[in-house]
C-alpha cells in the first residue's frame, strides 16, 4: 500500500458518516499483514565456530579475536530471518582489528594518564578518581560508536541499518541523565535506562524505515518497582514474570515508519516461557561445565525472536537504499573490551 | 567446459524488492554472469566475491556492489561454485576448518586441549622454575618485604621471644646461603611460614603445643628449607606462567569458563606446593641429622599440628599437604637413614625461655 493509497481513504473518512468510517477502517485493517520473524541458530553450528575461533585464537597468541567476533556475530545474524530473507553482519575482522587497536591505545593513554597524576599528586584516591572519571567519560562515546558501526554493517535484503544520533548530544543528555541518576540516588535511573533507549531507538534506520520508541520512564519506574516488591513476597518466583514484563515493555513500545506506513512490535513472552528458558540454560551449563553456553545462547536468541510479533502495513519491496557505510569499529570494540552492557 | 545457468533472486542493494534473474557461471574465467531483467548483464568477478551457504541455499555478496546479494537455491550450482572460489582462494581458513565438520573439529580442539593440559602439567613447572633460577635473589627480597610491610602491620611481634627464638636457630646450622630473620607472632593460630627475602615467623600458638626443642628445631629447619629453595618465587613464576596460558587458552570463551579457569589454577597451585611441602620436609629433615638433633622431632612436629584441625597458612605464601601423609613420609626415610643425636643442652635452654 503507498501513501496515494492511503489518501483518497482518509478523504472517504472524513466525507461520510461514522459508519462509513468505521468500515474505512476495517479495510485499513485487512491491509496490515504479519512479518515472520525467525531464528535457526543451532548450538552444534555455534559450538563449532565457537571452537574454531579458540583454535585460530590460540594459535595467533590472541590477535584473531576481531576476526572470531566477526565470525560469531556474522553467524547470528545470518541465522536471524524475517520473511524468509536473513539478516547479515558485514563488519569484518579486519575493521574490528583496527578498532581494537584504538581501544588498545586508549587504555594506554588513560593509564599514562593514571600515573601522571600519581606521580604529580602522590595522591591514589585521586588518580584513581581520574582513572574511573576517564573511563566513564568514554562510555557514551563508545556506546554511540558501536551504535553507528553495528547499525551501518547490519543488513537486510541488501538495505542496511543506520544510526543517525549525534554524539554531542547524545554525550551530554548521557552525562546530564547520569547526574540526574546520582543526586536522586538512583531513583532517576529508570529514566535513564527509558532515555537511552528511546534516544538511540528513534535515530536508528532502516533504509528510509524510521524506528521509533514511545517508552515512558514513570512506566518502567513503577515496573520495576512493582516487580522488585512482587518479587520479594513471592520469594522469587515473580522473577520470571517480571523478566517477561521487562521484556514486554522493550518491545512493545517499539515502532518503525515509513511516511504514514507503519509496523508494531508485540511480546508475547510469559514468565513460564522465562523459566523454562532460563532453567534449562542453566542446566545446560552447568552440566556440561559450561561448554553447553553455545546451545544456551542459541535457546536464548531463537526464544526472543519466536516471541517477537510483529505486524503493519510497510511494503518491504518498496524500502530503499539510504544510510552511509561506516567502518569505524573503535566503539564497538570499546564496549565489547570495557563489557559495557548495551541490552 | 560448458558455462552453466542457473535461476536466482537478485537485490540490486538500491532497493529492498527482490528480482528474478538468471546466473551464468563461466567457470573457466572465473566471473558470474549475472542477466537483468531488460537485457542488461552484470559481472562478477570470483575475486571480488564473498558467500554464505545455508543448506542447499547461497548468498553471494560482492564487495564492489555493496548491499547488493545473489540467492540462489540449487546444490549442483554451488558444489561447482564452492570448487572454483576454493581455487580462487576466497575460502578463509575460518570457512575451511569449519567445513571439517562438527566431529572432527571437537576432536582437533579436545587434542589439542589434552596436550596443553599436558603441557601444563608437565612442562611448564620445569620451565617456570628455570625461569625463576634467572630472576636476581632481589627480586625475594621486594617481594617478601612488600608482604612482611602489610603482615607487620596487621600483627603483634614478642620481641623477647624473638630474640630467644633468634638465638635457637643461630645454634643450628640451616644451610642458609641469605642471613635469616626470625619473629615471634603474638597469636593463637597454630602456624608458621617463611617469606623469600629470609624472615621466618613463628606464631606462638605452635610454640605452646611443643613438648621439645627437637621439634621447633625441625619446624625452623623446615622453613629455612623453604628460603633456600626459593619456593615462593618458584610458585610465583609457576603461577604467572599458568595465569598467562589459562587466559590464552580461555580468550574467546564466556565467563563461566574463566571462573572454571580460575579454579583450576588454583588446584593446581595446591598441588605444586605439595611437592615443595615435600622438599622443605625431607631438606629440613636433613637439616637436622646434620645437626645431630633427634630427626624425630619432625615427627612429633606432625603429631602435635594433627591433633589441631584447623591449620590455616596466609594462601600467598604455602599450603601444607595432608599431615598424616608427610608424617608418614618423615618416618619412612628416618627407619631407612642412619643417623647420630647428640644431646644439646643449649637449645632445650633457650626453648624452655621460649615456652615461658
Amino acid at each position: 500500500m503507498t501513501l496515494i493509497e492511503v489518501m483518497p481513504k482518509a478523504e472517504i473518512g472524513s466525507r461520510h458518516d461514522k459508519k462509513n468510517m468505521e468500515t474505512s477502517m476495517i479495510q485499513d485493517t485487512k491491509q496490515t499483514q504479519n512479518y515472520r520473524l525467525e531464528f535457526f541458530g543451532k548450538g552444534s553450528d555455534y559450538f563449532a565456530i565457537m571452537i574454531v575461533n579458540w583454535l585460530l585464537t590460540l594459535f595467533t597468541f590472541g590477535l584473531y579475536y576481531p576476526w572470531a567476533r566477526a565470525k560469531r556475530l556474522s553467524y547470528v545474524y545470518s541465522q536471524t530471518s524475517l520473511n524468509d530473507d536473513r539478516f547479515h553482519f558485514s563488519g569484518t575482522g579486519k575493521e574490528m582489528f583496527r578498532g581494537f587497536i584504538k581501544v588498545i591505545l586508549f587504555y594506554m593513554a588513560i593509564m599514562v594518564l593514571f600515573f601522571i597524576v600519581l606521580t604529580v599528586s602522590e595522591s591514589q584516591p585521586l588518580a584513581v578518581l581520574v582513572l574511573y572519571l576517564a573511563l566513564f567519560a568514554m562510555i557514551p562515546f563508545a556506546i554511540h560508536g558501536s551504535l553507528r558501526y553495528r547499525m551501518s554493517r547490519t543488513s537486510y535484503r541488501g538495505i542496511r541499518f543506520g544510526y543517525r544520533g549525534v554524539r554531542k548530544v547524545f554525550v551530554q543528555n548521557f552525562l546530564k541523565w547520569i547526574f540526574f541518576t546520582i543526586i536522586s540516588f538512583g531513583i532517576y535511573g529508570a529514566w535513564l535506562q527509558v532515555n537511552i533507549r528511546r534516544y538511540t531507538h528513534e535515530n536508528m534506520r532502516y533504509g528510509d524505515v524510521e524506528l521509533s520508541n514511545d517508552a515512558s520512564g514513570s512506566d518502567y519506574f513503577f515496573l520495576m518497582l512493582r516487580g522488585y516488591f512482587l518479587t520479594a513476597i513471592t520469594l522469587g518466583i515473580y522473577a520470571f514474570r517480571w523478566q517477561s514484563e521487562i521484556f514486554a515493555f522493550y518491545i512493545d513500545h517499539l515502532k518503525m515508519n515509513k511516511g504514514q506506513q507503519q509496523i508494531t512490535f508485540r511480546s508475547t513472552a510469559t514468565g513460564g516461557g522465562f523459566f523454562g528458558l532460563l532453567f534449562v540454560n542453566l542446566l545446560i551449563t552447568v552440566f556440561t561445565l559450561g561448554f553447553g553456553t553455545a546451545w544456551a545462547d542459541m535457546r536464548t536468541q531463537k526464544f526472543i525472536f519466536d516471541n517477537i510479533k510483529m505486524e503493519g502495513d510497510v511494503n518491504i519491496d518498496e524500502i530503499h537504499q539510504t544510510e552511509e557505510e561506516y567502518t569505524d569499529a573503535f566503539g564497538e570494540d570499546a564496549v565489547d573490551f570495557f563489557e559495557i552492557d548495551m541490552a | 567446459m560448458m558455462a552453466s545457468s542457473v535461476d536466482a533472486k537478485y537485490f540490486d542493494g538500491q532497493s529492498a524488492i527482490s528480482q528474478q534473474i538468471t546466473v551464468v557461471f563461466h567457470n573457466t574465467i572465473s566471473e558470474l554472469e549475472l542477466r537483468i531483467f531488460g537485457g542488461i548483464s552484470i559481472v562478477w568477478q570470483l575475486e571480488d566475491l564473498q558467500f554464505e551457504r545455508y543448506g542447499s541455499l547461497i548468498e553471494v555478496r560482492n564487495r564492489n556492489f555493496p548491499g547488493a546479494i545473489l540467492k540462489i537455491d540449487d546444490s549442483t550450482f554451488i558444489e561447482e561454485f564452492y570448487v572454483a572460489m576454493k581455487r580462487n582462494k576466497r575460502i578463509d581458513i575460518h570457512t575451511r576448518l569449519l567445513s571439517l565438520g562438527f566431529l572432527k573439529i571437537s576432536a582437533i580442539a579436545m587434542g589439542l586441549l589434552g596436550l596443553i593440559v599436558i603441557a601444563y602439567f608437565y612442562v611448564l613447572p620445569p620451565v617456570a622454575e628455570k625461569s625463576a633460577a634467572l630472576l636476581p635473589v632481589s627480586v625475594d627480597k621486594e617481594i617478601g618485604d612488600m608482604f612482611m610491610d602489610a603482615f607487620l602491620r596487621e600483627n603483634d611481634i614478642d620481641t623477647t621471644k624473638s630474640k630467644y627464638l633468634e638465638q635457637f636457630a643461630s645454634e643450628m646450622n640451616l644451610k642458609n646461603e641469605k642471613p635469616l630473620n626470625f619473629l615471634v607472632v603474638k597469636s593463637n593460630e597454630v602456624n608458621a611460614f617463611a617469606v623469600p627475602s629470609g624472615q621466618i615467623v613463628v606464631f606462638s600458638g605452635v610454640l605452646n603445643d611443643m613438648k621439645s626443642s627437637d621439634e621447633l628445631a625441625a619446624l625452623l629447619g623446615h622453613e629455612a628449607s623453604h628460603v633456600n629453595q626459593r619456593h615462593s618465587i618458584k610458585m610465583l613464576c609457576r603461577n604467572l606462567a599458568g595465569f598467562m596460558v589459562v587466559s590464552l587458552l580461555f580468550s574467546d570463551v564466556n565467563g563461566v569458563m574463566a571462573v572454571l579457569a580460575d579454579n583450576a589454577q588454583q588446584l593446581h597451585s595446591l598441588s605444586y606446593s605439595r611437592a615443595f611441602e615435600q622438599e622443605a620436609d625431607e631438606q629440613g629433615l636433613k637439616i637436622l641429622m646434620d645437626n645431630k638433633i633427634n630427626p624425630n622431632g619432625m615427627v612429633h612436629l606432625f603429631e602435635q599440628l594433627e591433633k589441631e584441625s584447623k591449620i590455616s597458612i596466609p594462601k600467598i605464601i604455602s599450603t601444607h599437604p595432608l599431615t598424616a601423609e608427610r608424617k608418614e613420609n618423615m618416618r619412612r626415610i628416618i627407619a631407612a637413614t642412619q643417623y647420630e643425636v647428640r644431646a644439646n643442652k643449649k637449645l632445650e635452654l633457650i626453648f624452655e625461655q621460649l615456652k615461658n
